[in-house]
């Protein structure tokens, strides 16, 4: 038990937890819809998810800083517009390039949002909540009314969603989902292992100690909402293949998505404590609560908004519970390593964190 | 940590309230037409007599929309076509703000010295008050597309459409899809408190009570609130809950497409077809390769035309807005003031008719 202790600390398992609220939803569920356990539930799932869990990764490196960045939604709406439209126009051109115009085009907005907030030390609230509305107007502006069509994109496109990497037995792996995956990965090993995302943690922690100990915490800030404007971009791209036809309202509300996504996950609002990997569990336990009750014959559509808001409560409520407890584990642990005590009724006045 | 978890939840609270409250503030629309308003003033001060030219707004439900821009197309060409020497305004609100943007505009031009408003109301009747501000004001104020619910406010409702058509239409086409026998579909239509939408439906499930389309079963009807992403997931989970739906009917344009392209992705078009409401140019690549093989629509470049005869000859003082009046509206003819009968109280003007369009039309009206 010790060795475990020494071993794992609470925030690592939250992930757990999270992993074991998620099984327990789909067994409810399991019991409640014909057909639940199906390889389709899957595919239906995964599919659903890929735009949100990517969003929320970037949307988690900054709010792992202490900041926020609203204005994804408008950047996944934006990037899938213009790359729509260009590709509409240029069939041919390389799909490698497409997705790194989307990647770009999201990037230049991010860093406009980090440039204000890192160096013009403008709140990251203030600052995002401005440019949600400046980039989807700057979309209304040169969209002149006219829609991304399915018909003028490029057939790869268009047939990119169906596309499997791989299969499962029957449960089929899709590209896009798998992206999705890919993004969570990569971007866990990078906040886990470099140096770069250690130190988002110690900004989001403690900033003015961050400071202090020398750490260039502009540039890190700048760098993290080029990063979530970069992904909001990359969402931009499967969001444009997965449903053609683009309108100015692309993307609307994903922001709020992204943020409920990460706090579900574990990400703290008042940063330093969270991780991509939490972010992108959160992201599948709101899609599978939601996805699940339009499937619940039992319940009818007016209900099932309050039900989504009833069940998110309950899962981060239990989530809560569970990490409070076990904290005071380790930390009534702690105190006997510090003390050499054995617990005692003494000890329990010292277990708050 | 409680507390902060607290915190946490009260920051994301704080958000949405903000995001509420400012977007209106942040959101450029409005201010950024103000100045060519101010322009039209000086003329407007007198009162609009016969040949002094009438300032006026077309005010869609908000910005970027291609039938908005259509309708604005109509309501231009009889701008010309009558040779008003004042201005004609394209106005509305960015997306995120619709409902409070469109009262904001409504409310400005009132004091700009507008002559005439054509709005397509998006805010329910709470709309109304500055409507009814703005026809004591002296101002004309016509609606189109969505009409205000109570009629407060409003002079006349110019109706694309009889809605209960709209349901003989749905019903039509299901029949043909479906075939003979009839079969099960589900509706899959905006919000839940989409006037129009709303209306369409009921006037649909009226029309499925006679006899001969009995063979027709409404399953259900779900909202994807016309976000791509909704419409998307409602129409999957509607084949998951109904394996032995045929058919999924969108009066909708957003709905519609989404469906679609869901159906498409998921190589099911063979087993449930998709019809409704839908844009010729948005559902042309359904429509041939079978997914949606018919849907309806009406001209909204027809709907901007009329809706501006009607409010230019409000604003003159030709017509009256009262039960039974006619007019002749320029190229499309004759019409008659009557009384709504889709609602409790107020007056229409109905345009008409639908257009079918299958696998034969879709490609030149998609042009």
């Amino acid at each position: 038990m010790n060795a475990i202790r020494r071993r794992f600390q609470p925030e690592q398992v939250r992930e757990l937890v999270l992993i074991a609220l998620i099984i327990g939803i789909i067994i409810f569920f399991g019991t409640q819809i014909e057909n639940y356990f199906s390889p389709r539930t899957f595919t239906r799932i995964s599919t659903s998810v890929a735009v949100v869990a990517i969003v929320a990764v970037g949307q988690t490196l900054v709010i792992l800083t202490r900041n926020i960045d609203l204005s994804v939604g408008s950047i996944v709406g934006f990037t899938a517009y213009v790359v729509g439209t260009y590709l509409a126009a240029n069939n041919d051109l390389p799909p490698a390039l497409a997705v790194l115009a989307a990647v770009g085009i999201g990037a230049v907005m991010g860093a406009f949002n980090g440039m204000v907030v890192a160096y013009g030390r403008v709140p990251a609230i203030i600052v995002t909540l401005g440019t949600l509305a400046i980039y989807r107007t700057l979309l209304v502006e040169i969209s002149g009314a006219r829609s991304v069509l399915t018909s003028a994109l490029p057939r790869w496109l268009v047939n990119l969603p169906p596309v499997n990497v791989f299969s499962i037995g029957a449960i089929d792996i899709r590209l896009l989902f798998a992206v999705a995956v890919l993004v969570v990965i990569v971007f866990q090993l990078i906040v886990t292992y470099s140096a770069w995302g250690r130190r988002l943690y110690a900004i989001g922690s403690n900033p003015d100690a961050a400071r202090i100990a020398g750490f260039p915490a502009q540039r890190i800030v700048f760098t993290a909402f080029v990063l979530s404007g970069a992904l909001a971009g990359l969402a931009g791209f499967v969001f444009l293949a997965r449903f053609g036809n683009i309108t100015v309202v692309a993307g609307q509300g994903i922001e709020l998505q992204s943020v409920a996504a990460a706090v579900v996950g574990g990400v703290n609002i008042n940063g330093g404590i969270g991780s991509p990997f939490g972010a992108f569990l959160g992201a599948l336990l709101v899609d599978i609560i939601d996805n699940s009750l339009i499937r619940w014959l039992a319940i009818s559509e007016f209900l099932r908004n309050a039900l989504l808001g009833l069940l998110i409560l309950l899962a981060v409520a239990t989530d809560t519970v569970i990490m409070n407890r076990l904290r005071k584990l380790w930390s009534r642990h702690e105190l006997q390593v510090a003390t050499g005590q054995a617990p005692t009724e003494k000890g329990k006045g010292h277990r708050a964190v | 940590m409680f507390k902060q978890s607290l915190k946490g939840l009260s920051l994301l609270l704080i958000f949405s309230v903000l995001l509420a409250a400012c977007a209106p503030a942040v959101a450029p629309a409005p201010q950024a037409a103000a100045p060519e308003a101010a322009a039209t003033e000086a003329p407007a001060e007198a009162p609009a007599a016969e040949g002094e030219g009438v300032p006026m707004v077309l005010m869609p439900k908000f910005l970027g929309i291609l039938v908005f821009d259509q309708a604005y197309q109509g309501a231009l060409e009889a701008h010309n076509e009558i040779g008003n020497p004042a201005q004609l305004q394209f106005l509305g609100p960015t997306p995120e703000n619709s409902v409070a943007g469109q009262i904001e505009i409504l409310t400005n031009a009132t004091t700009q010295g507008v002559k005439a408003i054509m709005i397509s109301n998006n805010a329910g009747d709470q709309i109304a008050p500055a409507a009814k501000a703005a026809r004591e004001a002296g101002m004309t104020v016509v609606t189109w597309d969505s009409p205000i619910p109570s009629a407060e406010g409003e002079q006349v409702f110019v109706a694309q459409v009889d809605f209960d058509e709209t349901g003989t239409v749905m019903a039509d086409m299901a029949r043909s899809i479906l075939g003979e026998d009839g079969g099960k579909f589900a509706v899959l239509s905006a919000s839940p408190d989409a006037a129009n939408q709303n209306a369409w439906i009921a006037a649909l499930q009226r029309v499925l009570e006679q006899p001969e389309y009995a063979n027709l079963e409404l399953l259900e009807i779900v909202y994807g609130n016309d976000q791509s992403e909704d419409s998307y997931n409602q129409a999957l989970a509607l084949v998951d809950k109904y394996p032995d739906m045929e058919l999924i009917m969108a009066p909708t344009t957003v709905g519609i497409a989404a469906a679609a392209k869901a159906m498409q992705d998921e190589g099911l078009c063979d087993q449930v077809k998709v019809s409704g409401l839908g844009l010729p140019a948005e559902m042309l690549e359904f429509t041939l390769n079978g997914c949606a093989p018919e849907f309806a629509l009406w001209s909204f470049v027809d709907l901007g035309y009329l809706a501006y005869h009607v409010a230019y000859k409000l604003a003159t003082g030709e017509l009256q807005g009262v039960e039974g009046e006619t007019f002749e509206a320029g190229r499309m003819g004759s019409y008659t003031i009557e009384k709504d009968p889709t609602r409790e109280a107020g007056l229409r003007v109905l345009m008409g008719p639908f257009t079918v369009y299958d696998a034969s039309n879709v490609e030149a009206a998609a042009q």
